[in-house]
């Protein structure tokens, strides 16, 4: 304990030490508690009207979306998996993949909310939670490809490396987050009850 | 100051971008819901981009060095600063105001309910300010002690340098003002009249003020989950070496607790208002019992954060209450580990409890007993904080200070809110006592009595700290006396009143009820005069108060062993923390020691590990 | 020493006890809670005075352990305090007599007057009358069995025991009757009951708390929305809702 130290040297020490453990922990503590948002929501959808489903619901599109974005979680882990051992070409095409993948969901989500409007409209009870609750995780989707274009665009900058992509991996574990919401939020509005 | 007025240009405008657009979109008038909506999340991310994170993060974001605030001194506090301490007192400073407007509402309530009839305000006006007083005081009793201590006090206690995440630290306070600006800009639309608990269907269908609400309290709800979120991460990440978990100063121990309520209930808060605001903006019928929605599916998500939030209110509280016993006394915290305990399983049955504000919503009656039975449950907990307080107390070295005066009126306050709880958590008596002033005269005393007067605890206690100037204590003490006894003549007629059928939430009521009605206001003008003295005490202390030095109190924690106010990384060196926190009575005891400091008044090291020791005879 | 903690434990025995004393002369010897006008009002006023009972001697025990400290363990500091207090860490034994005690009473007061009393309160789901109360910002509709109606008047007859069945029409509001204790939401959507049995003849005039009030905010007029209470005789009652009916 004899070495001569400043406040900064032991401040930029101690920041080395415990940053990665803070930013992993400061994330999932996020998610836990967005889980606790979306959970709030989907018993909300069981609460006023309990698995009922109306008549033309668009199943086949549903699947499309679930499928699309299944694989852009795996294009995401591959991303993140590229960048981990300095690969930045597949980085690079693996993250613009997610990218489209999701805009692509977007795309979808919109002609279904068009559907929906004839179908279901906002001021039947089911409506009222079919675009709470599709309209939640489609905000979670746009802010989530925002942050991966953030992200797309510094790695192609050259900012990270493979010792130093926490802002990827942080990015692509929020990309599994909002896809795992989805597979809660499909069976609930799609999938049980039923007509 | 430049960031200040970027931020309220950048606020202003991203508003009228936001408002003007959604106009253009959509037609209609400016005035519409749907366009405050827009406006307003345009004006948030304005104001925000404004006061800092477009110097920091956001340049980041687009890979450019981030511009770092180089203002110094008293500037700091109106700036974007990331250090802890700056944060903690820019809370501080903002809720001791919002603490008085939300007092000065409480005068006009008091003033008309002074007689029968219709005095100073109509039905609606008295509505709107007893909402604005409830909203505004829930905001103080959530965040004030957290925001402000827990900001403070946390990093410097754990011997950390700052919290884990100081940016989000700095965006989580500067959440706030919009929330403030948003809750009494709401006038302008029509105020909102639905009291802070906004049920629907009536806060759908009231006046336009009620969006402000729903937005500046989801404001509120994300400012406090990501202080929630900075706060455990903090203590989980960055103990110094040597503080292990049973080595926590209890303060940090109740943090932690609240923190974790606050950061996984408020979610239910947030969609609960995001609920009222579709009903309101988009047409969606969740709560419209004509179109088959449900009034009482908003109770049960509003109940399962408003619930837990009173832990988050008071459980800082018990921690502030606790450490100012255990060092004013002079005596190690009787029971450290069963405190935990129970700081813990308070917060883990507090999340179970919410339906008993609910016995007579007609919610199913098979659900009453259950909830009775747990709410029942939480005095257990809850018992051993008070035991563990007057343990403490009991043979020490009591050094009659303010602060410890404080501490000892919060457990006959917090007694009183406890004990009448009981008669609101059985079913049979809330079947006659719910939304009475019974129910008002128990949640002040326990909010105000519970968490105001812990935050005035920790106020004179923590003050010399934070200006390193001591308060005028006989001041200190007339003001905690005025406090009680006004407190007392103000709120013990009103269990009266509402066993004697005065309900809440009124502007009028029976003139049979006048007399206590009176005395009730009376007293409370008695009560709020306080609050000058108050206000005087700690401008002059901050003014002119004599030196502090670093330990005024002799304490043993880390905050104590630095300068009075700490230095900008806290500590010269790094802290190893060696021993109990509270070791009063052991000659060798000590808490920690300093790397390249000489360390105020610790004696030899003791054997490692051995900080629990000495039981009772 | 010795003797010295036992006078802490006698300053502390005496104070509780004298504070036990004053606050049992003073919430039970005064009448606290206004004139019971129905069968249920009896039973949620035992539960309060028992629970009241319950709360004295905690309540006392508090307020004595913090006044015995206040008298006996200050000390006077000239600069900064020196000397410690005894290093007591834990009390392993005391601890858990204190939970278990503490455990035993909220197990007790869950099971009287919680269980207990709840049981009591409901009784069986039979009726001799039936009352329709339909709230609506901010007045009430009472209808009767034999299609009486009424419009902010409610009567009753004493000694039978009557359901009633509340909705809403738009808000959420309360069918609270403060003399007889009792109170359920009135909801949009949905039809919630509260049984009752009046005791004794009266009307609003003698008793205020005669009414029906409502204790759910719902605006501008929340404070106004209450209705008188009649109570009368069986007798009296079924001559009065007939003449409503026939009348109507």
């Amino acid at each position: 304990m004899a070495m001569t130290t400043t406040p900064e040297a032991v401040h930029s020490r101690a920041e080395a030490t415990y940053r990665p453990a803070a930013n992993r922990l400061g994330l999932w503590l996020f998610l836990a508690s967005e889980t606790f948002l979306f959970s709030a929501f989907i018993s909300s959808r069981f609460v006023v009207s309990g698995t009922d489903q109306p008549e033309h619901l668009n199943q086949g599109l549903a699947l499309l979306l679930t499928l699309l974005l299944l694989w852009s979680s795996i294009s995401a882990f591959r991303a993140e998996a590229a960048m981990a051992h300095d690969n930045r070409r597949l980085f690079h095409r693996e993250m613009l993949t997610t990218i489209v993948l999701g805009a692509l969901f977007l795309v979808g989500v919109g002609v279904e909310f068009n559907e929906a409007l004839t179908d279901f409209p906002a001021n039947t009870i089911y409506g009222s939670s079919f675009f709470m609750l599709i309209g939640l995780h489609a905000f979670h989707v746009l802010t989530g490809i925002l942050a991966l274009g953030v992200v797309w665009n510094l790695g192609r900058l050259g900012h990270y490396g493979s010792d130093n992509h926490w802002p990827v991996e942080g990015v692509v574990k929020y990309w599994h987050f909002v896809d795992l919401m989805w597979v809660a939020i499909y069976p609930t509005l799609y999938l049980f009850g039923g007509s | 100051m430049r960031q200040l007025l970027r931020a309220v240009i950048f606020g202003i405008l991203g508003y009228l971008i936001g408002a003007t657009l959604t106009w253009l979109v959509r037609g209609g008038s400016l005035g519409d819901e749907v366009c405050v909506v827009f406006g307003y999340v345009v004006g948030l991310v304005g104001w925000l981009f404004g006061i800092g994170m477009g110097d920091t993060w956001v340049r980041e974001w687009f890979g450019l060095p981030a511009r770092e605030s180089d203002v110094t001194g008293w500037k700091r506090y109106l700036g974007f600063s990331t250090d802890h301490k700056v944060i903690g007192v820019q809370y501080l400073a903002t809720f001791i105001v919002v603490l008085l407007l939300g007092g000065v509402a409480a005068m006009i309530i008091r003033f008309e309910l002074a007689q029968a009839g219709e005095g100073i305000l109509n039905a609606d006006r008295y509505n709107q300010v007893m909402s604005m007083h409830g909203i505004l005081m829930v905001a103080v009793a959530v965040a004030a002690i957290l925001g402000s201590f827990g900001n403070y006090l946390v990093p410097i206690m754990i011997g950390a340098d700052d919290m884990a995440f100081p940016r989000l630290n700095a965006v989580t306070f500067w959440l706030i003002p919009p929330v403030a600006i948003g809750l009494l800009a709401a006038p302008t639309l029509g105020s909102f009249d639905a009291g802070w608990t906004a049920y629907p269907p009536l806060s759908v269908v009231n006046n336009g003020g009620q969006i402000l609400f729903v937005l500046a309290v989801t404001t509120f709800g994300l400012s406090s989950i990501l202080g929630g979120l900075n706060v455990i991460t903090t203590i989980v990440t960055m103990r110094a070496p040597g503080m292990t978990w049973g080595r926590l100063p209890i303060f940090v121990w109740a943090a932690f607790a609240a923190s974790m309520i606050s950061l996984l209930t408020t979610q239910f808060f947030a969609a609960s208002l995001v609920l009222i605001a579709m009903d309101r903006v988009a047409g969606t019928v969740f709560f419209d019992g004509g179109a088959g929605g449900d009034p009482l599916l908003y109770q049960h998500l509003f109940w399962f954060y408003s619930h837990p939030a009173v832990y988050v209110m008071v459980l800082p509280g018990f921690g502030l209450v606790l450490e100012t016993i255990t060092h004013m006394s002079r005596k190690p915290l009787f029971a450290y580990k069963a405190v935990v305990v129970s700081l813990l399983t308070i917060a883990g049955l507090s999340v179970i409890v919410w339906a008993h504000h609910m016995f007579t919503s007609g919610m199913a009656e098979y659900l009453h007993g259950p909830f009775m039975f747990a709410t029942e449950m939480i005095s257990v907990p809850t018992g051993v904080i008070f035991l563990s307080a007057m343990a403490t107390l009991w043979r020490g070295k009591l050094w009659m200070k303010t602060p410890l005066f404080f501490a000892m009126i919060w457990i006959f306050q917090f007694l009183m809110g406890g004990v009448t709880g009981i008669f609101l958590a059985d079913v049979v008596t809330d079947v006659s006592l719910h939304d009475s002033y019974f129910v008002v005269a128990h949640f002040h005393y326990t909010i105000m009595g519970g968490m105001i007067f812990a935050f005035l605890t920790g106020i004179f206690f923590w003050f010399p700290k934070i200006t390193g100037r001591m308060i005028n204590d006989r001041l200190g003490i007339i003001f905690a006396l005025w406090l009680t006894i006004g407190f007392q003549l103000t709120f013990l007629p009103q269990f009266w009143l509402g066993t004697n059928g005065m309900n809440r939430r009124i502007a009028d009521y029976p003139d049979q009820l006048e007399g206590a009605n009176l005395f009730s206001s009376i007293s409370a003008f008695f009560l709020g005069g306080s609050f000058l003295l108050l206000i005087y005490i700690l401008l002059s202390a901050a003014r002119r108060g004599p030196k502090a030095g670093d330990n005024p109190w002799n304490a043993s924690t880390l905050e104590w062993q630095v300068s009075s106010p700490p230095p900008e990384h806290n500590f010269s060196g790094q802290p190893t923390v060696v021993g109990h926190p509270y070791g009063y009575g052991t000659a060798d005891s000590r808490h920690a020691e300093f790397a390249g400091m000489t360390a105020v008044g610790l004696a030899e090291p003791e054997q490692a590990g051995t900080g629990e020791g000495g039981d009772n005879e | 020493m010795d003797q010295d903690r036992r006078n802490d434990w006698i300053w502390f025995g005496s104070l509780w006890a004298i504070f036990s004393a004053i606050g049992f002369y003073l919430v039970l010897g005064i009448d606290l809670l206004p004139a019971q006008w129905a069968h249920e009002a009896e039973i949620v006023d035992d539960a309060y005075i028992l629970l009241m009972g319950l709360s004295i001697p905690i309540f006392a025990g508090v307020a004595a352990a913090l006044l015995t400290s206040l008298l006996r363990f200050r000390v006077q500091v000239d600069d900064i305090p020196t000397e410690d207090g005894p290093p007591v860490h834990n009390n392993r034994n005391f601890v858990r007599l204190w939970v278990a005690s503490t455990l035993i009473l909220a197990l007790m007061i869950t099971v009287n007057p919680g269980f207990i009393g709840i049981a009591e309160l409901r009784g069986e789901p039979s009726a001799d009358i039936v009352v329709e109360v339909q709230a609506q910002r901010w007045s009430w509709k009472v209808n009767y069995e034999n299609g009486a109606e009424t419009f902010n008047q409610l009567y009753l007859p004493a000694d039978r025991r009557v359901r009633f069945d509340i909705t809403s029409l738009d808000l959420v509001h309360s069918f609270w009757i403060p003399g007889f204790r009792v109170k359920i939401d009135a909801v949009p959507g949905r039809v919630t009951y509260l049984y009752v049995t009046p005791e004794g003849v009266g009307s609003f005039e003698d008793d205020f708390n005669l009414r029906v009030q409502c204790a759910e905010i719902c605006g501008l007029g929340h404070a106004q929305m209450a209705m008188p209470v009649t109570v009368l005789s069986p007798a009296d009652f079924d001559a009065w809702v007939t003449d409503l009916a026939e009348g109507a």
